[in-house]
């Protein structure tokens, strides 16, 4: 049986910093599963919500020299849905073109289409903020 | 815990096999690219990706794989993908590249016995 301090509710937030590094994304998708289980998303939409999660800190990073910047992701219980929002801050444009990078963000844009319900991303002056919402028991395919 | 990401090339099957365990995702997947190239650079054009043993890919693997894939296909060749976790059979099928790559569920398919 779940110990209801364990559940989290509409309004609890919940946020994550750490310095802007690939292999530092695993930790936005360990916090994801963990919170996901919390809100009540089952098994299935919750490898889904992890998924995409690190999907969207990809496409915050995309086109960022981001060695000296910082990942800010923020999710938040929303009734029915959980909604992350995450940013990159004080990156600059990146003059490195990573090897398919183009393809992966396409790729990148496909896996968010498929998984949440609303996506989107935003950047101006080296900030750069992504968002997904994902509804709970919903058909995001 | 996560199973830790390993590869393991059998470069003396014929087609080589290249084994892949743990999460590929943008942390790991260079070293999997660095991998198909040396196998591509000793003259292979046809390979076997197996991937029973991943439990995590993302849009930088299947990038790293897009990339192998035309790399063999220039030479003449083909990546045959082994895959049967459905969790990671459906991330091939919502970027639509079950229609890109030849994916098979077991080694035996990919015609190795």
């Amino acid at each position: 049986m779940t110990d209801p301090s364990d559940v989290l509710v509409t309004g609890d937030r919940i946020e994550l910093r750490f310095p802007a590094r690939g292999d530092l994304i695993v930790l936005a998708r360990l916090v994801t599963s963990a919170i996901s289980a919390r809100a009540g998303f089952d098994i299935e939409e919750l490898e889904d919500l992890r998924l995409a999660v690190g999907e969207l800190c990809l496409l915050t990073l995309q086109g960022s020299d981001a060695r000296y910047g910082d990942l800010c992701l923020e999710l938040t219980v929303l009734g029915d849905a959980i909604g992350v929002v995450c940013t990159l801050e004080r990156a600059a444009p990146s003059d490195v073109v990573a090897p398919e990078g183009a393809e992966i963000a396409q790729l990148s844009e496909q896996i968010l289409d498929a998984l949440v319900d609303e996506h989107g991303r935003e950047s101006q002056d080296g900030f750069v903020r992504a968002w997904l919402r994902k509804r709970r028991g919903g058909n995001a395919e | 815990m996560d199973q830790e990401f390993r590869i393991e090339e059998q470069v003396d099957a014929v087609p080589p096999v290249i084994a892949v365990s743990g999460e590929i995702d943008v942390a790991t997947a260079p070293q999997l690219r660095e991998c198909l190239h040396r196998v591509i650079a000793q003259g292979e054009s046809t390979i076997v990706l197996d991937l029973l043993e991943v439990t995590f890919l993302d849009s930088t693997a299947l990038g790293v794989l897009v990339g192998g894939l035309k790399r063999c296909r220039e030479l003449g060749g083909d990546l045959h993908i082994v895959v049967a976790d459905p969790r990671i059979v459906k991330i091939f099928e919502i970027t639509g590249l079950t229609n890109v790559f030849t994916i098979v569920d077991s080694l035996q398919a990919a015609g190795r016995s």
